[in-house]
C-alpha cells in the first residue's frame, strides 16, 4: 500500500470513532497511541551483538552468548566485537557499518549492544536507521546508548530497549538480565520504588523516554534532542560531580525539557563524586527535586533502573501507567495483550549457569 | 545583517568597578590585590555582598547572588562589573536577573569560566558586548603586573585588542573576520538549547576548558557540531584545555587532536594555543565585537576592528 492511501484510511478511521464518540457523549479515553512496535522474540530468533561505543574483549561475550543460547536465541556477533580502534570498538565508520549490517539484516530480530562507555553519539549519524522501518527490531541498551535511543525516537518514532548490555551478563542470571529475557520475549511487569520523602504523589499515562542524563542533555539543539512535552521522563546517572548534575539539570530547565512532563522518574544516581572544594549545598535528590518543585505532575527516586544492581529493562517510546503513592513509585506497560507477570526477588538466584562442554 | 552590538561606555578615571560573585564562593582576601589594583588603576571599588560570603559552594544563596549582582546591575554609579570568580551558578540565577536599568545604562561585564554564561546571555538577548578576561584571583602571585591583567586595563579603557600568538602545527590557516563570542566550551555547551544559546554563524568563536575528560571535550564539541554551532563559523580559536583527565582507558588523541578531528570538515582559519585559558595566559577579550583573525604561516594575529 503505498503512503497515501495509508494515511487516508488511517485519517478515515480516526474520523469514524470519534464521530461515534461525539454521538454517544462519552468522556474521550485517554489517548493510548504508542509507536509501532518490533515484533516480541520467538525461539530461534537472531539477536546481533555489536559495539557502537568503547570496546567489548571478546572473552566478556561469554556469559552473555551462553545466556542467550540458553534463552533459546541464536548470537549473531558482529565485526567490532573484540576490537579496538583507539577508545572505541572500531573507527567511527567501523562501528556505523557493523551496525548497518545488524539493522538490514532481516534475519537479525534485535540488536544488543555490547557496552556503552563513549562513541555511540559520534557515529550514529553515519548509520541510515530508516532501515528499521522496513526491519523493525529491538535495540537494547543504556548509558551511552541513551544517543541512540533519543536519535531513534526523534528522528524515526521507533521505541526501544532501556536495558542490561552485553557487560552486564553475569555467570548467574540476575534480576536485570532476568527482565530483559521477559520484555524482549513479550512479558510486562510492575516495577516498584520505595517510599521516599521527596516524592511526589500523583497518577499518568505516558510515552515513557529519556535514559542517561548527560546524553539526554549531549541532545539537547540538536535533531537527536527528545521532545518531552506530555512524556514520562526516565534519567538516571552515574559517576559525575554535583555541580555537572545540577548544570545539567538546568540545561534540560531552561531548555523547556521538564516544564510539561507527564511524570518524572529518576533511577539510580549512582557512584556520584565527592565535591572537590566544598560540600555542594543539596543533596542529588534535592538538585534534581528543585528543578521541578513548581510543577505537579508525580515524581519518584531510587527507581530500578541504571547504574545499578536492579537495571530493569524498560520500553522507551512506550506508554507507561505511572504511579506515586505513599508506599513508593510503581510502572505498568499500559498493554490489554502482554501478560503482566510477577517479578522475583533481587537476591533470588534465578538460574545456574549452564555447564558447557 | 545582524543588528549592531552596544558597546558599553569605557571607563574613565575615578570610574567605579564593583565587585561580585555570581557563582562560587571565594574569600574575600583572594579579592585585596585586585582592590588595589583597580584603585592604583585610578578606579573606586564597591564590593558586594557575596565577596567572601558563602553558602556551602556558593557565594550566597541563589537569592543572595541574584539580588547582589541585580544591585550592581541596577547602580547607575557603578560602571563596570568584574566577577570574582567562576566556579558554577551563574545560570542558576541568569534568568531571574531584570535587564530593565541595564538597557538604559548599559555597562561592562567582565569574568570567564562559569561567567560564559553571562557573555553568552547578554548577546544572544541584549546584543551588548561584555569582557572575557581575567578575574579577582589572576591579580595576585604577582599577576596584576602582567600582560594579561594589563590587557583588561587597555580593554576596559577603550584600547583596541591587538593579540598576536605562536603558530601550532594544527593550526588551519586563512583570514576571516566577524563577531567575536564564546568562552568555555563546557558552558557553551550547557546553554544550547536555553535561552542564552548563542547564534554561531559567521562569527569568530574562541573556545577554552579546564579539568575536563578528554571524552568529555569530544562530546561537547560534538553536541556543538550536531547543534550546528560548529559548521559556519567565520573561524575558530582553540584556547588553553588545561588539566585534562583521562579514564582508565586512555582516549588515544591529544586534546589538539580531538578538537581538530572534529573540525576536520570546515574550511575557515582555526589556531590553536591561543593565549585564552584558566592558566596565567588569559588576555581580555571582548565577546561581541568585532575582530580580524589571521592565521598564518609565520603568527596569528587577533584585531580588534
Amino acid at each position: 500500500m503505498n503512503r497515501k492511501h495509508f494515511l487516508k484510511n488511517v485519517l478515515g478511521t480516526a474520523a469514524a470513532v470519534t464521530a461515534g464518540t461525539t454521538a454517544m457523549a462519552m468522556p474521550d479515553p485517554p489517548v493510548v497511541r504508542s509507536l509501532a512496535q518490533p515484533p516480541y522474540l520467538q525461539p530461534g530468533d537472531i539477536i546481533g551483538i555489536t559495539c557502537p561505543a568503547s570496546p567489548l574483549e571478546m572473552k566478556d561475550m561469554l556469559n552473555c552468548s551462553s545466556a542467550l543460547k540458553k534463552w533459546g536465541y541464536e548470537v549473531c556477533v558482529g565485526n567490532t566485537v573484540g576490537q579496538v580502534w583507539e577508545r572505541f570498538g572500531g573507527s567511527d565508520a567501523e562501528r556505523a557499518a557493523d551496525v548497518q549490517l545488524m539493522l538490514d539484516d532481516p534475519s537479525i530480530k534485535a540488536i544488543l549492544f555490547a557496552r556503552g562507555g563513549y562513541g555511540a553519539m559520534r557515529m550514529m549519524d553515519r548509520v541510515d536507521w530508516t532501515s528499521l522501518r522496513k526491519n523493525p527490531k529491538w535495540l537494547v541498551g543504556y548509558s551511552d546508548i541513551t544517543a541512540i535511543h533519543c536519535h531513534v525516537h526523534a528522528q524515526f518514532g521507533l521505541p526501544t530497549i532501556h536495558g542490561d548490555m552485553v557487560n552486564g551478563f553475569k555467570a548467574i542470571e540476575d534480576i536485570s538480565t532476568f527482565s530483559l529475557k521477559q520484555v524482549i520475549s513479550g512479558k510486562r511487569f510492575e516495577y516498584r520504588s520505595p517510599a521516599f520523602g521527596l516524592n511526589r504523589k500523583g497518577q499518568t499515562t505516558g510515552m515513557l523516554v529519556g535514559g542517561n542524563l548527560s546524553l539526554v542533555a549531549a541532545m539537547l539543539g540538536s535533531k537527536s534532542s527528545l521532545d518531552t512535552d506530555g512524556k514520562i521522563l526516565f534519567l538516571e546517572e552515574v559517576s559525575e560531580y554535583k555541580y555537572t548534575l545540577d548544570r545539567m539539570m538546568m540545561s534540560l530547565k531552561r531548555s523547556g525539557k521538564l516544564d510539561k512532563l507527564a511524570g518524572l522518574i529518576i533511577g539510580g544516581i549512582t557512584a556520584t563524586k565527592s565535591d572537590a572544594e566544598t560540600p555542594f549545598a543539596m543533596s542529588v535528590e534535592e538538585i534534581i527535586f528543585e528543578k521541578v518543585a513548581d510543577k505537579n505532575f508525580p515524581v519518584c527516586f531510587n527507581f530500578p533502573a541504571g547504574h545499578i544492581r536492579n537495571n530493569m529493562a524498560l520500553k522507551l517510546g512506550i506508554y507507561y501507567t505511572f504511579r506515586v503513592t505513599e508506599t513508593g513509585g510503581s510502572l505498568t506497560e499500559v498493554s490489554s495483550t502482554l501478560p503482566l507477570i510477577p517479578l522475583p526477588d533481587i537476591d533470588s538466584l534465578l538460574v545456574p549457569p549452564e555447564i558447557l562442554p | 545583517m545582524a543588528k549592531a552590538i552596544i558597546t558599553p561606555p569605557y571607563l574613565r578615571k575615578g570610574a567605579t568597578v564593583g565587585i561580585v560573585c555570581p557563582a562560587g564562593y571565594m574569600p574575600a582576601a583572594k579579592t585585596l590585590t585586585c582592590q588595589q589594583t583597580l584603585q592604583s588603576w585610578g578606579f573606586q571599588v564597591r564590593l558586594g555582598k557575596t565577596v567572601g560570603h558563602q553558602h556551602y559552594y556558593f557565594s550566597g544563596t541563589d537569592a543572595e547572588r541574584l539580588q547582589d549582582l541585580q544591585q550592581m546591575i541596577d547602580d547607575p554609579t557603578v560602571d563596570a562589573i568584574l566577577c570574582g570568580r567562576g566556579g558554577y551558578g551563574t545560570s542558576r540565577i541568569i534568568d531571574q536577573l531584570n535587564w530593565k536599568k541595564f538597557r538604559q545604562h548599559p555597562k561592562w561585564i567582565i569574568g570567564f569560566s562559569d561567567i560564559t554564561v553571562l557573555h553568552s546571555f547578554l548577546i544572544a538577548k541584549l546584543r551588548t558586548a561584555s569582557l572575557h578576561a581575567p578575574m579577582a584571583n589572576a591579580f595576585n602571585d604577582g599577576g596584576a603586573q602582567d600582560e594579561y591583567v594589563q590587557s583588561l586595563r587597555k580593554a576596559l579603557t577603550g584600547k583596541n585588542a591587538n593579540y598576536t600568538c605562536a603558530v601550532h602545527a594544527c593550526n588551519k590557516q586563512g583570514k576571516a573576520s566577524g563577531q567575536l563570542i564564546g568562552g568555555n566550551l563546557s558552558l557553551m555547551a550547557h546553554q544550547i538549547g536555553t535561552p542564552s544559546d548563542v547564534d554561531t554563524k559567521g562569527k569568530i568563536l574562541f573556545l577554552e576548558d579546564v579539568g575536563e575528560y578528554l571524552y568529555n571535550v569530544d562530546r561537547m564539541l560534538l553536541q556543538l557540531d550536531r547543534a550546528g554551532k560548529l559548521k559556519s563559523l567565520a573561524g575558530l580559536i582553540i584556547g588553553g584545555f588545561t588539566d585534562n583527565k583521562d579514564t582508565t582507558t586512555p582516549f588515544g588523541n591529544t586534546i589538539d587532536e580531538i578538537i581538530a578531528h572534529r573540525i576536520a570538515a570546515y574550511n575557515y582559519p582555526v589556531c590553536f594555543g591561543f593565549p585564552v585559558s584558566h592558566e596565567k595566559e588569559n588576555v581580555a577579550l571582548k565577546v561581541g565585537a568585532t575582530f580580524a583573525l589571521q592565521v598564518g604561516k609565520q603568527k596569528v594575529t587577533l584585531k580588534e576592528l
